[in-house]
């Protein structure tokens, strides 16, 4: 018996299909992964079966829940749905919770007003719900008193709390580093149990992996591939499964190392930085080649980024020196940010943003147009905002920027951390060989360690305590001692 | 299986709330502009004969104890209240703009001082502060511009600190500085777009404010002078002859609220 089956789910924009017909079903303890990449009508999908599209979408199609069949044309009909028979899990949780609300009592708000306990039982209940979840102790700590981890732990007891069976997770693991997107996938599929149903909207595909299940590709609203996770991922079928499997990092070919003594576009000898009065790390030293990818990785919190910052000049180290190398010109260093939306002005088009930064730096328009091309970009997105246009998009339009100013050094701030595995590949195929070709210095921040080892000619790995430890990935794991702490 | 299609429901580009603002707005513009275009007359002129008759061709909303033409002497307030306000508002506003950027951006001294002289303002009651200003300045209308703006000023420094702190911390803002952007272009691209639209808001509001402060302090008798023809002070004049003249009373009356309506209604519906 399925715990959802849906028949024919179509969403339409105006009279524009935005996703073709499409059947599922939800069987208890067997998760449902929809892998797609961005603008794939996955997100699109989740929400017509929740009835939660946005006004100007009209869905059509059934969807039977709980033995009831409802139209996904009539969204009101899911509201009495939500919570008592499914559980939403949105994307970073952490933003969903009330800031000014303990944790405890979040949870124990959906078992008072969803469930209709009393005040007393809902609140002993949402304590074993906690400590279920491993959160005893931290019941009576506000939102940003509790780790990302914890939060999401949090809000998955607060989803699950009105007794829904099902839950539905949207892109659950996006901006998590690994570690942290496994404890996802175990805690959902610990949430689920044998009798729990489970739908995973992602384009992650180790999170994919690790779910198993059954799997269905979408691209451009339409089913690619369906079949067992195991199944797909062992043999895929179609071309386009075989791209997306293909843009795992994990697949990717490794660099060829490189032998070579340049002199460094920037270096930095005994670093030391702290944050909030916390010491991150210290006594780094590290330098940096033209032409050449130097990564960092290492778990979230760690000090990656702020690396990054201390040798932009834009926080100051608490002891140490960071060396430039002469004659580059003063805005020379460059950084390319995590999120690419918020790296822009807000309000402007980015044709105009893109203008005014030729402008600054003495260029002329053709550069722009010369580099779109480079970057194979669509001149048509220029007239738009950068709140419309996709993340891949926009993170190479973010390079383009860059490129303008002629850099010798880039640091880019996990550049692809929100990207779906293709635009990720992509952008990161476009970064090496503007590295190599103009002679740009590239320092790679990512938490993903498989990203990093087969991209980087460098690897620094960090770690929480802030203990660093410099290799090449030829001999990944054995430090090199000159470059040591 | 009924299938039934959600209508198509998109938001209207202009809420109702804020056309109905804008009309009324309009409307009181054009009376003030045109009134004494339409029907030619004097606010001045005095024929105690006339002392609260009703609407003739020569006065469309009757006369007042002294015989003076209701109409012209509304068309007449309704210059001088709003132009004082605007004016207010619009010194108000580029001070507090200059001062909130500034305080945003130097950080430090300045913007603690600034920050301290904000709030002791706001510690005063308004009106308390405007009458103080305008027993120090001669000139009435000088005196209620000079204190209406001591006045609104704090609200759009805290506002414009408030927003620019948050851009000015902003990754954007950080990736134009890299870039080598100086100071004008990260107010023109980054801080002005996004506080535009709030100062807006805040002008409305202001404007409000001094439009109804103006007239406080003429109904109680400490604004503007007779026989300055001023919406308070008019008010005040033909309450006691309410019974005999109510159309002369309600005029500055509905006048007023029309204006001041119209206002709140403009400011207060901002697109979500």
């Amino acid at each position: 018996m399925s715990l959802l089956k849906a028949e024919d789910v179509t969403v339409l924009d105006g009279g524009a299909p935005l996703l073709q017909p499409l059947s599922l079903h939800l069987d208890p303890g067997e998760p449902l992964v929809i892998l797609g990449e961005t603008g794939s009508g996955k997100s699109l999908l989740a929400q017509a079966l929740m009835g939660t599209l946005p006004p100007e979408l009209t869905a059509r199609g059934r969807v039977a829940i709980a033995g009831r069949v409802l139209d996904t044309g009539s969204p009101d009909r899911f509201r009495g749905l939500w919570g008592r028979e499914i559980g939403v899990l949105p994307q970073e949780p952490w933003l969903s919770l009330d800031p000014l609300m303990r944790a405890r009592a979040q949870v124990a708000e959906t078992h008072a007003l969803v469930r209709g306990l009393p005040r007393g039982e809902a609140a002993a209940r949402a304590q074993a719900d906690l400590a279920a979840l491993g959160l005893a102790g931290a019941e009576r700590r506000y939102p940003h008193e509790l780790s990302g981890g914890m939060a999401q732990r949090v809000a998955i007891a607060a989803a699950r709390a009105g007794g829904g069976r099902i839950v539905i997770a949207d892109e659950p693991t996006k901006g998590l580093d690994a570690g942290r997107r496994d404890d996802v996938a175990s805690l959902l599929l610990s949430e689920m149990g044998d009798t729990g149903g489970l739908l995973v909207i992602t384009h992650d595909l180790a999170l994919a992996r690790r779910l198993g299940g059954r799997l269905i590709v979408l691209r451009s609203g339409a089913v690619v591939e369906q079949g067992p996770s195991r199944h797909v991922f062992a043999a895929p079928q179609d071309a386009y499964t075989r791209e997306f499997l293909a843009a795992d990092p994990e697949n990717w070919s490794a660099r060829t190392p490189w032998a070579g003594m340049e002199p460094a576009v920037v270096s930095a000898r005994d670093l030391a930085v702290s944050r909030g009065g916390r010491s991150l790390f210290a006594g780094i030293s590290l330098r940096i080649a033209p032409g050449r990818i130097f990564g960092v990785t290492g778990p979230s919190g760690c000090g990656k980024s702020s690396l990054g910052d201390a040798l932009l000049g834009l926080i100051p180290p608490d002891r140490g020196t960071v060396t430039r190398r002469p004659g580059d010109h003063p805005h020379a260093m460059q950084k390319l940010y995590q999120d690419p939306v918020a790296a822009f002005p807000r309000k402007r088009s980015i044709g105009q943003t893109l203008a005014d930064t030729v402008a600054v730096s003495g260029g002329n328009s053709a550069d722009v147009d010369g580099l779109l091309d480079r970057l194979g970009l669509d001149p048509t997105l220029l007239g738009r905002r950068p709140g419309a246009v996709s993340g891949g998009e926009l993170q190479r339009l973010s390079l383009l920027r860059v490129l303008l100013r002629s850099p010798s050094f880039v640091f880019t701030d996990e550049p692809t951390s929100r990207l779906d595995p293709i635009s990720q590949a992509r952008v990161i195929r476009l970064l090496t060989e503007i590295s190599e070709k103009d002679g740009v210095a590239l320092m790679l921040v990512s938490h993903y360690a498989a990203l990093i080892r087969n991209t980087a000619d460098t690897v620094l790995s960090l770690d929480a305590a802030g203990t660093a430890a410099i290799s090449e990935p030829a001999t990944f794991g054995t430090p090199v001692a000159e470059a040591l702490t | 299986m009924i299938v039934i299609a959600t209508p198509q429901r998109r938001r209207a580009m202009w809420p109702a709330a804020r056309i109905v603002g804008a009309a009324l707005v309009l409307i009181v513009a054009l009376l003030a502009l045109l009134g004494s275009v339409v029907v030619p007359g004097d606010p001045f002129a005095q024929s105690l004969v006339k002392a609260l008759a009703g609407p003739d061709p020569a006065a469309p909303l009757g006369y007042d104890h002294l015989g003076r033409s209701i109409f012209h002497r509304l068309v007449d307030a309704l210059w001088l209240s709003p132009v004082i306000a605007l004016a207010a508002v619009a010194t108000a506003g580029s001070a507090g703009l200059a001062l909130g950027t500034l305080a945003a951006a130097l950080g430090g001294w300045v913007e603690r001082g600034l920050v301290i002289l904000a709030d002791a303002l706001l510690a005063l009651p308004g009106l308390l502060l405007v009458l103080i200003v305008l027993a120090m300045v001669p000139g009435t209308a000088l005196g209620f511009w000079a204190g209406l703006s001591l006045v609104l000023w704090v609200e759009f420094f805290r506002l414009t600190r408030a927003a620019t702190r948050e851009v000015l911390a902003s990754p954007a803002v950080q990736a134009s500085r890299l870039l080598g952007f100086g100071p004008i272009y990260l107010f023109r691209a980054h801080i002005w777009p996004e506080i535009a639209p709030m100062m807006l808001t805040a002008a409305a509001f202001g404007t409000a404010t001094a439009i109804m402060a103006i007239a406080a302090l003429g109904f109680v008798h400490v604004g503007m002078r007779a026989p300055t023809p001023e919406l308070g002070l008019m008010m005040v004049e033909l309450l006691p002859y309410w019974r005999e003249a109510p159309l002369a009373l309600l005029s500055p009356v509905i006048a007023t609220f029309a204006l001041l309506l119209g206002l709140t209604l403009l400011a207060g519906s901002r697109k979500s």
